[in-house]
């Protein structure tokens, strides 16, 4: 490791692997540290399950459980939206080559204490049991409006400015009541709390048009998932990091970010080895001083011997708990998957409810999420502290990845890594720079 | 605009109308340490060509070649470890999958002949219990400055139930007949999908009928 690079990538977390795919696409010369013996961090998928319950200090599971090696556990538990941003970032660098996705059966919010399905054209709006006639025929005319919304074209604005006027104004344009508001939120727009109701409508209109345009892809649900588990992403893009020559290196203590003059950052230090670079790519575990603390999430992991009720037996789907049903700020999130993802041997099932913390007491705040599922064989808890950088960076040179949040999807993953590789480049991601030598037949 | 391709064997239809041939696709991955010539084997036996100074291997995501058996068309997704082997950091995905491996030494080389061994534990621990593994003794042509012999090698592949030969991507011995080997003891009735999930692709990257047998 004794050599000079442009960048060091610490940390093999999905964000890390991105940028440093990125970074050697753009023709950085890149070395990729893990301190663990294994790819991706926080992002991992625990298998075999055997290491799951070790983790959580539980006793060794049962026969019941199957084959150990046929488990793949999530520790942070999102979906891909079909048309978003890390499917535009997988098709761009070929990373979705090495990937196989299932489309996610079915999404479900959560009203009065039972589950619907969520409605997200106006067939489904009218067939809905989540709104009176009247509400579904005005709901049924806002879908209309933003399925009819272009950004370029003024006249279907009608008669309405949304790069100004906010979202509570245009849901009162259309009558909708708060119950309507509620899922169209927080279900559709995939908003954590209420902060987007004061916000341009513009953005509102945005998320759910991604929403749509997402379910339109492969039709069920708006989400895929990858068979094996998350934890295939950050090899993939590592993967590609290596392809354009990155250099790996696991189970390797990182002892010390060396800084120079003006306090930027000269090498990177493990025992009596320096290797020396121009800026540092990290996550926020390894920069503890650089970092503080933005709040909690909670993440409860539950492994199920049945599918949820009232989702008709789907083997894979989202639930999401809008906040104001349950009398909370932030939305509680429960997602399934199943062996039939790879990832529980058969006949099993992975339930993850998560929501970011409010009281002292964050295993009673997901209760409503926790009492949908049923009987659960073994539930692992944890709370994590959510970590942002104290600076962007441009001083030491070091940038620095925020902590996953609660949010169900890549969003807000992927612009974290547009933004830091801006950041430490200067310029935006060109994908134009991705030139895979493709097989024969692709030529 | 995305579509959403299966990635499981495929039959394809000749354009020209001749009787459909099974098309089997099955995933093989390169092992072996750096520089005992995983990367100058494939480029041999996918585009015949030999570069005496081949550079680490750098942009290829996997290359695809097709042989034509009696009544098959095997068509091979070759992996290589784009240097991840240099510091043991391959990832799982890397073996997920794999139908078939070739596993690299040099003969040159005993230090790299140990590593192989090593290479095929690794296999028999990560990968499919059904993965057909072939040993190839690379840089024959070199065969002066031999340090690993060919009994020895090959006794150890008879006992582990491995394919071997000894092959030279220089002189293209061996290289076509090693990935022919393999191809026909490879099942080809079963439908193998891998995870039976589907690839999110561009429509312009969606894998056509190939055209060999011509």
């Amino acid at each position: 490791m004794d050599e000079e690079y442009d960048a060091i990538v610490l940390g093999t977390g999905l964000k890390e692997c991105i940028l440093s795919g990125m970074l050697s696409v753009s023709g950085k010369k890149v070395l990729h540290i893990d301190r663990n013996k294994y790819y991706g961090g926080e992002s991992a998928s625990i298998t075999p399950l055997e290491e799951l319950f070790a983790k959580f200090n539980a006793p060794a599971p049962d026969e019941t459980y199957g084959r150990g090696r046929d488990w793949n556990v999530d520790l942070i538990p999102k979906f891909l939206m079909a048309n978003g941003l890390l499917v535009k970032l997988l098709i761009h660098t070929g990373v979705t080559r090495y990937l196989e996705f299932k489309s996610v059966e079915g999404s479900y919010v959560y009203k009065g204490g039972k589950i619907s399905k969520v409605p997200v054209d106006q067939k489904e709006a009218l067939a809905s049991d989540l709104m009176g006639m009247f509400e579904k025929r005005r709901f049924r005319n806002f879908l209309i409006y933003v399925q009819d919304f272009q950004e370029e074209d003024s006249k279907t604005w009608k008669d309405f400015d949304p790069s100004t006027a906010n979202m509570q104004s245009l849901y009162d344009k259309f009558g909708l009541d708060r119950n309507t508001q509620d899922f169209t939120g927080h279900a559709l727009a995939l908003y954590l709390d209420d902060n987007y109701l004061q916000q341009p409508a513009i953005q509102t209109i945005r998320r759910i048009k991604l929403y749509s345009d997402s379910l339109a892809r492969y039709g069920k649900s708006p989400y895929l998932y990858p068979m094996y588990g998350l934890g295939e992403l950050p090899q993939g893009f590592a993967r590609l990091s290596a392809i354009y020559g990155g250099t790996y290196m696991l189970d390797k203590p990182i002892d010390e970010i060396v800084l120079g003059e003006g306090g930027k950052v000269i090498g990177v230090r493990s025992g009596n080895e320096i290797a020396k670079c121009k800026q540092v790519y990290c996550d926020p575990s390894y920069v503890p001083e650089r970092i503080h603390k933005k709040g909690k999430v909670i993440r409860c992991i539950c492994l199920l011997d049945h599918p949820i009720n009232n989702t008709k037996d789907a083997l894979s789907t989202q639930i999401i708990i809008p906040q104001k049903q349950v009398g909370r700020n932030s939305d509680i999130y429960v997602s399934l998957v199943s062996y039939t993802h790879q990832v529980a041997a058969k006949g099993w099932f992975i339930a993850m409810v998560s929501t970011t913390v409010e009281t002292n007491d964050p295993e009673t705040e997901i209760k409503p999420g926790l009492d949908l599922l049923g009987p659960i064989r073994q539930k692992f808890v944890s709370v994590t502290d959510y970590y942002e950088p104290t600076d962007d960076g441009s001083q030491s040179q070091i940038f620095i990845s925020e902590s996953y949040d609660a949010t169900t999807h890549f969003e807000t993953t992927c612009l974290d890594v547009l933004k830091i590789y801006k950041r430490g480049t200067g310029e935006d991601f060109d994908f134009s720079k991705v030139k895979l030598e493709l097989g024969e037949e692709e030529q | 605009m995305i579509s959403i391709a299966m990635a499981t064997n495929r039959s394809a239809q000749r354009p020209n109308g001749a009787p459909q041939t099974k098309v089997c696709q099955f995933k093989l991955v390169l092992l072996g340490e750096s520089a005992v010539g995983k990367s100058s084997l494939v480029l041999r036996f996918v585009k015949g060509q030999f570069h005496e100074y081949q550079e680490s291997t750098i942009g290829a995501a996997f290359l695809t070649q097709t042989l034509c058996l009696d009544d098959t068309t095997v068509k091979f997704e070759i992996w290589d470890t784009a240097g991840q082997e240099r510091y043991h950091s391959l990832a799982p995905m890397y073996y997920r999958g794999a139908q078939a491996a070739i596993v690299v030494y040099d003969i040159t080389n005993q230090d790299t002949f140990g590593r192989a061994k090593n290479w095929v534990k690794e296999l028999q621990r990560q990968a499919s219990p059904s993965i057909v593994i072939a040993l190839a003794g690379n840089k024959s042509d070199l065969a002066a400055k031999r340090m690993v012999e060919f009994e020895e090698a090959q006794a150890y592949a008879d006992e582990n139930g491995l394919l071997f030969m000894e092959t030279s991507a220089k002189t293209a011995m061996n290289v076509n007949d090693i990935f022919l080997a393999i191809a026909n003891k490879l099942p080809k009735s079963e439908v193998s999908t891998g995870g039976a999930g589907t690839r999110v692709l561009n429509d312009a990257d969606a894998p056509r009928a190939s055209s060999c047998c011509k």
